[in-house]
C-alpha cells in the first residue's frame, strides 16, 4: 500500500553503504520506521534535505505486519536549519522528538502531528537565552497532546481541589499534584512552587508562561525527566533529555 | 551454532553485505584451498593489531602518527576537522588541500547519547592551544549534526588566536540548477560569493 503524508523526520541512522533508516513522525500513520534506500549517495528522489527535524510530504510503501517501511520520496518542505544555530535548540528539539518516538506508535493522531511541528517551529525561532524554556513548554504542550497531562488543579488522588497560590506536592507515580491530606499519606514527590505549578498549568493547556532562574529551568528539566520515566516504565535512560539538561552551549 | 552460520552471521555485520550475500561469501570461501582462508583471517588479525589512531590527528595508521602527519610537506598552519577518518580519504581525493587534519570520532547526537565528552574535543583544543594553527576549516557533514557539532567546536575555540572557517554549501559541479531542490538552492544563494 502506498501511503502519501506530511512527515517530519525524527531521528536517522546510516545503515549499510548508501542507506539511511529514519524514524518519522506522520499525520496519517503515526511515528514510523523506514528505510530510504540510496539516500547518502542518489539525489533523485529524496534531494539533499532529508535531514533532521526536516518535514515535508512522504511517500511510503506500506506492507502490514512489517516493521519497516520503504521510503519512495520525501519532498523537503520546511526545513529547520535554525535548530542547529544554536546547541540549546538542538538538544532541546533532540528532546522533544525522543519524547515523540518514545510515546507514541504508529496510530495516526493529525493533532499531535501538528503540535509537534508548531514546537520544533518555536524552538527554531527562539532566542539562544530562551530556547530552554521554549523547548520545555513545548514538551508539556507535547505530554498534554498525548493525553497524559498531570493533573494540577485538583488532588490526583482524592480529586480534592487545591488553591492555586499553594505549594503542592508533584507525585510522579499518582500523576500530579496532591493535597495535603493524600501528601501526609503517600510518600515521595517534589514540592512545586505555585509559581511553578501555574507555568506547569499554562504550558499544559497551550498557553504561556516564563521562568525566572535558570535553576528554576533545571528543577523544571528534572521534574519532566522523572514524570517521563515514571510513566514510560521501561527502564531505558532518556538520552536526548539526559543531554539537554547538562546544557551544552555551556560546553 | 555452525561454522558456515557463524562465519554468515559475522560477515552480515559488515556494511553493504545482507544475509545472502554472507552465505554467498561464506560458501566461495569454502570452495577455495584453506591456504587462501588462513590468509585472509591472518589479514583480518593484522589490521586489527596494527592499526590504531594517529596520536596526533586521531587518523588511522600502522605508526605512532599517520601519514599525513609525518609529511614534512603539509601546511600545519591549516587544520581541517573531519567526522571520521574515512572523511579524510576523501578530502584528500579532491587533490587541493595540503594541510593536516583533526578526527572528532563523530558528531554531536543527543539522540544516540553522543555528547561533547566523547568526541576528541579536548586533544583538538590542545593542538590548537599548542600553537602553529592559524585557521582551523570545519568539515563536519553538512547535516543538522554536523552543523551542531561545528558550532559545538566554534565555541570551543572562541578566544585562542585562530580563525574558524566552515566548508561551502551548494550546487554539486555538472549538476543542472532545475533539478536541485529547494534547500541546496537556497544554501547555495546564502552563500554566494563576489565574482
Amino acid at each position: 500500500m502506498l501511503l502519501s503524508t506530511d512527515a517530519l523526520v525524527l531521528h536517522s541512522m546510516n545503515y549499510l553503504e548508501s542507506s539511511r533508516i529514519l524514524r518519522l513522525a506522520t499525520r496519517e500513520g503515526g511515528v514510523r520506521s523506514v528505510i530510504a534506500k540510496g539516500v547518502r549517495t542518489s539525489r533523485k528522489r529524496f534531494g539533499n534535505a532529508v535531514d533532521l527535524f526536516a518535514q515535508g510530504t512522504a511517500q511510503l510503501y506500506v506492507k502490514p505486519g512489517r516493521d519497516l517501511d520503504t521510503l519512495s520520496a520525501f519532498d523537503v518542505s520546511h526545513p529547520r536549519p535554525g535548530l542547529a544555530l544554536d546547541l540549546d535548540r538542538f538538544s532541546g528539539a533532540s528532546a522533544i522528538a525522543e519524547l515523540v518516538m518514545r510515546c507514541t506508535r504508529d496510530a495516526s493522531d493529525a493533532s499531535l502531528f501538528d503540535e509537534l511541528s508548531q514546537v520544533l517551529d518555536d524552538i527554531a525561532g527562539a532566542e539562544p537565552h530562551d530556547a530552554g524554556r521554549v523547548a520545555l513548554r513545548g514538551a508539556w504542550r507535547i505530554v498534554a497532546a498525548l493525553g497524559v497531562a498531570p493533573s494540577l488543579e485538583v488532588c490526583s488522588e482524592c480529586h480534592a481541589p487545591l488553591e492555586p497560590d499553594e505549594p503542592a506536592r508533584f507525585h510522579h507515580a499518582s500523576g500530579g499534584v496532591l493535597c495535603v491530606r493524600c501528601a501526609r499519606r503517600i510518600p515521595g514527590g517534589r514540592l512545586l512552587p505555585p509559581a511553578a505549578r501555574a507555568a506547569l498549568r499554562a504550558w499544559t493547556e497551550g498557553g504561556d508562561a516564563p521562568i525566572g532562574e535558570p535553576a528554576e529551568l533545571r528543577a523544571h528539566q528534572r521534574l519532566l525527566r522523572e514524570f517521563l520515566a515514571e510513566h514510560l516504565a521501561d527502564g531505558r535512560p532518556l538520552k536526548a533529555f539526559e543531554a539537554w539538561e547538562k546544557g551544552w552551549s555551556a560546553a | 551454532m555452525s561454522a558456515i552460520e557463524e562465519l554468515a552471521s559475522e560477515l552480515a555485520r559488515l556494511p553493504g553485505i545482507g544475509r545472502k550475500t554472507a552465505l554467498r561469501l561464506t560458501y566461495h570461501l569454502l570452495k577455495q584451498s584453506p591456504e587462501q582462508a588462513r590468509r585472509l583471517a591472518n589479514s583480518l588479525l593484522t589490521l586489527s593489531d596494527r592499526v590504531r589512531p594517529c596520536t596526533r590527528c586521531f587518523n588511522l595508521t600502522e605508526e605512532e602518527l599517520c601519514v599525513i602527519c609525518r609529511d614534512p610537506r603539509r601546511d600545519p598552519r591549516l587544520l581541517c576537522v573531519v567526522e571520521e577518518a574515512s572523511d579524510i580519504g576523501a578530502i584528500e581525493r579532491a587533490g587541493e588541500y595540503r594541510g593536516v587534519y583533526h578526527v572528532l570520532g563523530g558528531r554531536l547526537s543527543p539522540l544516540d547519547g553522543v555528547g561533547p565528552d566523547d568526541l576528541t574535543l579536548s586533544a583538538l583544543l590542545e593542538r590548537v592551544r599548542e600553537g602553529g594553527v592559524q585557521e582551523v576549516i570545519m568539515a563536519t557533514n553538512p547535516s543538522l549534526e554536523g552543523e551542531a557539532t561545528a558550532l559545538l567546536v566554534q565555541r570551543q575555540l572562541a578566544g585562542l588566536p585562530v580563525s574558524v572557517t566552515r566548508i561551502a554549501r551548494g550546487l554539486p559541479v555538472g549538476g543542472d540548477l532545475e533539478y536541485a531542490d529547494g534547500v541546496t538552492i537556497a544554501q547555495a544563494l546564502s552563500a554566494r560569493r563576489a565574482m
